[in-house]
């Protein structure tokens, strides 16, 4: 237990104090002294003197105890008059990641910048909490950077429980305000080879969107959950180094309305069969004003053999029509007001189905102890677009 | 949706019971009721024996026999109740005897601490209510395995550890049982372990010393047990000055500017044992106390509602 962290309300920040600040005048009789040795491990030799193990931290043992919880969040909740709870969050992330395909960009180079941006996100959230009425209000604020893009963002969110508590109503509007940087494909760049990062210019995206979901707990066995949103972005909505080839050879950077308007709905069923299986099946259908229309259907069974090990098929069908902008490799012309070539706007369906398995003994993988979770999926994918792939992932939890 | 991505059916189950005077309330984790429920009543079983040994209010108890025989003679105990007490008297050296185990032969002829109370004692007179209060005059006897107070009228008592003891001895009987995850919460004195039927850490929350009821803040902690002690439970207010109803042993008046103090360790003996202390050490001594011992974190409320934390606590 070397640090652990308070993350703190403003209002108690304030008054926190340190101890080697802290002179309150005391009068209890008692001083500080310095510990001797055995005193300062007092909790590691707490049963040792007389050799009953047993007990310490549950039979872990003394010596395992510096791998117990070195670091964990203090957070501070505050009751207003009300006695309505505020919690108050705030952090920091930092995601490192790599990127193959946007090296595409710039053949000529090897970029540095944009296979492994570090992404930078702090955010801020408040949530009130009546527990009595059982509704929520959250409010949230978040910004991020990258190379090639910028974005703020702010959400609102209100939910409330029915009265037996059985089902749950939310309502959230959230904004995204973007500043997305045009690089273009290199040789559309009126630079040259050289441009680099400070010559791009950069456009505006702004994402407005109101989602509504009910999530109701039918019985034991059955929970269901609808879900709407209504979702309009204004702004710069192409990629800038996307190209698209006429049929008269020419190559452009794609070009796109500068509105959308999308509205998903879906729905959400898990089904308890026994200890055993759970049948989780979902199901959404999606347009837009660009003309695309998609449903999706999604099943996974997964099935309890043992307490620590299970395994779960999954299928999901997919299938949308293609946008009215799109078109294929030189069929657009120089008439066309949009345009664009990438095949995600296309018509096609899809197919992805596989399994996982996942061990969870309670000894440990492989026995063992750090090792608690082991979950390996395997996918296949097909889109009748000339796409095959098989996906492998391996989750694993490492006490 | 709860659970979305979880196969497993796992579920706390909890049950509260009185025991040893407090409300203690039991959490496992598990896959189905009666398997928990099983399990749970094995650790009130457990905790029932312990009250058995350690209880004052039955004559017949070692407790008792032991202060029945102050100043007389050695009593035969379990092995069990003398290992107990040598860890107890390790924590009065520890904490100077701020933590004191005969803290119980506080003449209660003189003083009654009550509601109301209008006016302290004076100092000579305090200090005469706490003379027997000594744990050095606890005699510990290896050989026989006996226990003897040095001292007619003294008397021992576990209140201040006894609730740890019982809860740790709980848990250590369910993970024996195979029960890899669960709390024991003996009125406010807990002990986790493992993590929530979901995956996550359990959250612990410290109760609000203005609103008893409410947290003030909460922590995700696994394999932690966290205690607190405080004086917004019983106090009585002199002169506009708010008192505790625990007396400082060393002075015989009552602990006065420390509103709560809440332990994080891992063993919920050594954090029930030390809040109490670190009250009546009051904020300086105590904070220095616990910052030097591994492996434990303190957290105090003053009567301002000011925060003070051992050094291994950050506000970020």
């Amino acid at each position: 237990m070397k640090k652990i962290f308070l993350t703190a309300a403003m209002a108690f920040a304030l008054l926190h104090t340190q101890a080697q600040t802290a002179t309150p005048k005391e009068n209890t009789g008692f001083e500080s002294r310095k510990l001797k040795l055995d005193e300062i491990n007092l909790v590691s030799s707490y049963y040792t003197q007389n050799g009953n193990n047993a007990a310490v931290t549950g039979g872990i043992g003394s010596q395992k105890l510096n791998d117990i919880a070195n670091v964990f969040d203090v957070k501070l909740s505050k009751y207003d008059s009300k006695s309505r709870k505020h919690t108050f969050g705030l952090e920091v992330g930092i995601d490192h990641y790599t990127s193959a395909s946007s090296d595409m960009i710039d053949l000529h180079a090897n970029s540095s910048a944009s296979h492994a941006d570090t992404r930078i996100y702090p955010s801020l959230s408040w949530s009130m909490e009546n527990e009595k009425k059982g509704t929520t209000w959250a409010l949230g604020l978040s910004s991020s950077s990258e190379f090639d893009y910028q974005s703020f963002g702010g959400n609102v969110s209100f939910s409330a429980k029915t009265k037996d508590r059985s089902g749950e109503f939310t309502a959230k509007l959230q904004t995204y305000l973007d500043q997305v940087k045009l690089v273009q494909p290199i040789e559309l760049r009126t630079g040259g080879l050289t441009g680099h990062g400070e010559n791009y210019g950069s456009a505006a995206r702004n994402t407005f969107a109101g989602s509504l979901s009910y999530s109701q707990i039918i019985n034991q066995n059955l929970q269901i959950m609808f879900l709407a949103d209504l979702v309009q972005q204004n702004g710069y909505l192409s990629l800038p180094f996307h190209r698209v080839y006429f049929n008269d050879g020419s190559v452009h950077q794609e070009n796109l309305p500068d509105s959308r308007l999308k509205i998903p709905l879906g729905f959400r069923a898990n089904y308890f069969l026994g200890d055993r299986f759970i049948i989780r099946t979902y199901y959404r259908f999606y347009t837009d004003n660009w003309g695309v229309n998609s449903h999706t259907a999604d099943i996974e069974v997964p099935i309890k053999v043992t307490p620590f090990f299970s395994i779960s098929p999954f299928y999901r069908y997919y299938t949308q029509s293609a946008a009215k902008y799109f078109a294929p490799y030189q069929v657009h012309t120089a008439a066309d007001q949009y345009y664009n070539s990438n095949y995600d706007l296309a018509k096609f369906n899809s197919n992805f189905y596989g399994a996982g398995i996942r061990f969870a003994p309670p000894k440990g993988v492989f026995g063992l102890q750090h090792l608690s979770m082991l979950e390996l999926r395997y996918g296949h994918y097909t889109k009748n677009i000339n796409m095959n792939s098989d996906i492998v992932s391996l989750n694993i939890k490492y006490k | 949706m709860p659970t979305d991505s979880a196969i497993t059916t796992l579920q706390a189950f909890k049950k509260a019971e009185k025991l040893m005077g407090n409300r203690f309330e039991i959490t496992v984790v598990g896959p189905d009721q009666a398997w928990a429920e099983a399990k749970i009543e094995f650790a009130i079983a457990e905790i029932r024996r312990i009250e058995r040994l350690l209880t004052t209010f039955d004559e017949q108890s070692q407790t008792n026999q032991i202060n029945a025989l102050a100043g007389i003679a050695p009593v035969k105990v379990n092995r069990e109740v003398f290992d107990l007490v040598q860890r107890a008297l390790r924590i009065s050296t520890i904490t100077d005897g701020a933590f004191d185990i005969t803290y119980g032969s506080i003449d209660k002829r003189l003083w009654n601490f009550d509601r109301q109370m209008t006016a302290l004692p004076d100092e000579s007179t305090a200090r005469s209510l706490v003379r027997l209060i000594n744990y050095k005059n606890v005699i510990l006897n290896e050989a026989d395995c006996s226990i003897m107070l040095r001292e007619k009228g003294m008397r021992i008592g576990f209140g201040g550890i006894g609730k740890g003891y019982a809860a740790e001895m709980a848990k250590a009987l369910l993970l024996k049982e195979g029960v890899k995850s669960g709390i024991v919460n003996a009125s406010g004195d807990l002990t986790t372990w493992g993590n929530q039927a979901n995956g996550s850490p359990w959250t612990i929350g410290i109760a609000n010393p203005d609103h008893r009821e409410l947290p003030f803040s909460y922590l995700n902690v696994t394999d932690m047990a966290v205690a607190t002690s405080g004086n917004y439970e019983k106090f009585v207010q002199i002169n506009g000055k708010k008192y505790s109803h625990t007396i400082n042993p060393k002075t015989g008046l009552p602990v006065t500017g420390i509103k709560s103090v809440t332990i994080i360790s891992p063993n919920a003996e050594i954090a029930d044992a030390m809040a109490t202390p670190v009250t009546i050490m009051g904020i300086v001594a105590g904070l220095n106390l616990i910052n030097q011992i591994k492996h434990l974190a303190c957290i105090i409320i003053d009567d301002d509602n000011r925060i003070y934390t051992t050094k291994n606590i950050n506000i970020q």
